[in-house]
């Protein structure tokens, strides 16, 4: 399987900060699950968050803490590798929202052919799966913010071009994104739309430099 | 050019590893002193209360105690290890948010392209030349990635902030993350 669209190094970046919601969360884990490239790089950009860990000003914690931590110590067993899952057609990070194969989740009827399955809606930011037999097509939709759809099984097409399992197609609201799944097997996608809630002044002012030493 | 030594870095895995293998308290004590004052800090940092910080940092330790049969050295280095323990329990805590993972037993997972055939990256020499291309990238690049660490918001916003386009941001980023992936590879 060869994978032509990444979500791309600002996207991998937040990621492994821990800086995207879970939607787009979501989105970046189930498309690291199909792609080794972009796992490497959430790996490097880890190692810049430990980079980080690192040198940040260390705040002295009180002094009951250590005693406190150790005394629960034998509370907390060692925690074994988790067991292999079960076989099944869906990544392995959707599974805890819709069990192991997608012929048994819940999908919702919208059009003929096509049918959604709501995963995650929060703070305008949302995932959802949808399923689109050979031919349907999603509707001309806007959105606010960015909207990114991965391809699960089957492949589509639109103006842009072709998407087959594994890519994750970037659209903006400037795009007119109007997809078309392929003759073949059911298309099946998970797409997440982003629609930032922008307060100005919010953001942290930056004191000195993070990073200096 | 003759690589640094790093002998914190790998005194501190050689650590995690004894509390993994034999549940050594003196060396967890360690662990202690040396990493719950810096994920407070972290915490603080990106505007955590002091008592959640404190509390948080508490609750990073007694994961490392529990996860730290799991530790391997050739896939992270001590602190990047336990920096991903603390943005997990931050998510959890203060955003209520399910952290989508990948599952280390996925079966269907690709091995990840090495480096080389033999040869398995030394995570401690890597995060002390990681650090310094942090601390060299230019003004404008590290400030985006500062941003992508404090902020907690998406890109889109630290554009709108900073006045910028998204596409600068976007590309400033790419910018910082190809000097800072060049210094993981750099290992010579």
């Amino acid at each position: 399987m060869s994978i032509s669209h990444h979500p791309g190094d600002e996207l991998l970046l937040s990621y492994a900060l821990g800086a995207t919601g879970e939607p787009v969360a979501l989105l970046v884990a189930t498309h690291l699950a199909a792609c080794a490239e972009c796992r490497a790089v959430v790996r490097g950009s880890e190692a810049t968050g430990g980079a980080f860990l690192a040198s940040v000003e260390p705040s002295a914690m009180s002094d009951a803490a250590l005693r406190s931590v150790l005394a629960r110590l034998d509370e907390a067993g060692p925690e074994r590798p988790s067991t292999p899952a079960p076989a099944g057609d869906v990544p392995f990070p959707l599974r805890p929202y819709i069990g192991d194969e997608f012929a048994k989740a819940r999908w919702v009827p919208i059009a003929p052919g096509l049918a959604h399955l709501p995963l995650i809606t929060r703070d305008g930011s949302r995932a959802r799966l949808i399923r689109a037999r050979p031919g349907a097509g999603v509707a001309v939709h806007t959105h606010r913010g960015e909207e990114w759809t991965m391809v699960l099984t089957g492949s589509y097409h639109d103006e842009t071009g072709r998407y087959t399992p594994g890519d994750v197609q970037t659209t903006t609201p400037q795009v007119l994104h109007q997809p078309i799944a392929d003759q073949g097997p059911v298309c099946i996608n998970l797409a997440v739309t982003d629609a930032p809630l922008i307060f100005k002044g919010l953001l942290p002012k930056i004191v000195g430099k993070v990073f200096g030493f | 050019m003759h690589e640094r030594p790093a002998p914190e870095a790998v005194r501190l895995n050689a650590l995690i590893v004894a509390v993994g293998r034999d549940r050594d308290r003196a060396a967890f004590r360690e662990l202690f002193d040396h990493f719950a004052p810096r994920v407070k800090g972290y915490l603080l940092r990106l505007g955590a209360g002091g008592a959640v910080a404190e509390e948080l940092a508490q609750e990073a330790m007694l994961t490392l105690w529990r996860k730290a049969g799991l530790f391997d050295p050739g896939k992270a280095s001590a602190s990047t290890w336990i920096f991903t323990i603390a943005r997990n329990l931050r998510i959890d805590a203060i955003r209520r948010e399910r952290r989508p993972e990948i599952d280390a037993n996925d079966p269907t997972l690709l091995p990840e392209g090495e480096r080389h055939a033999d040869e398995t990256m030394d995570w401690a020499q890597a995060e002390d030349r990681l650090r310094r291309a942090l601390a060299e990238l230019p003004r404008e690049q590290s400030q985006i990635i500062e941003l992508s660490f404090l902020a907690d918001k998406p890109h889109s916003a630290i554009a709108a902030e900073l006045g910028l386009p998204l596409g600068t941001v976007k590309s400033r980023i790419r910018l910082a993350m190809a000097r800072l992936r060049a210094a993981l590879g750099d290992g010579t």
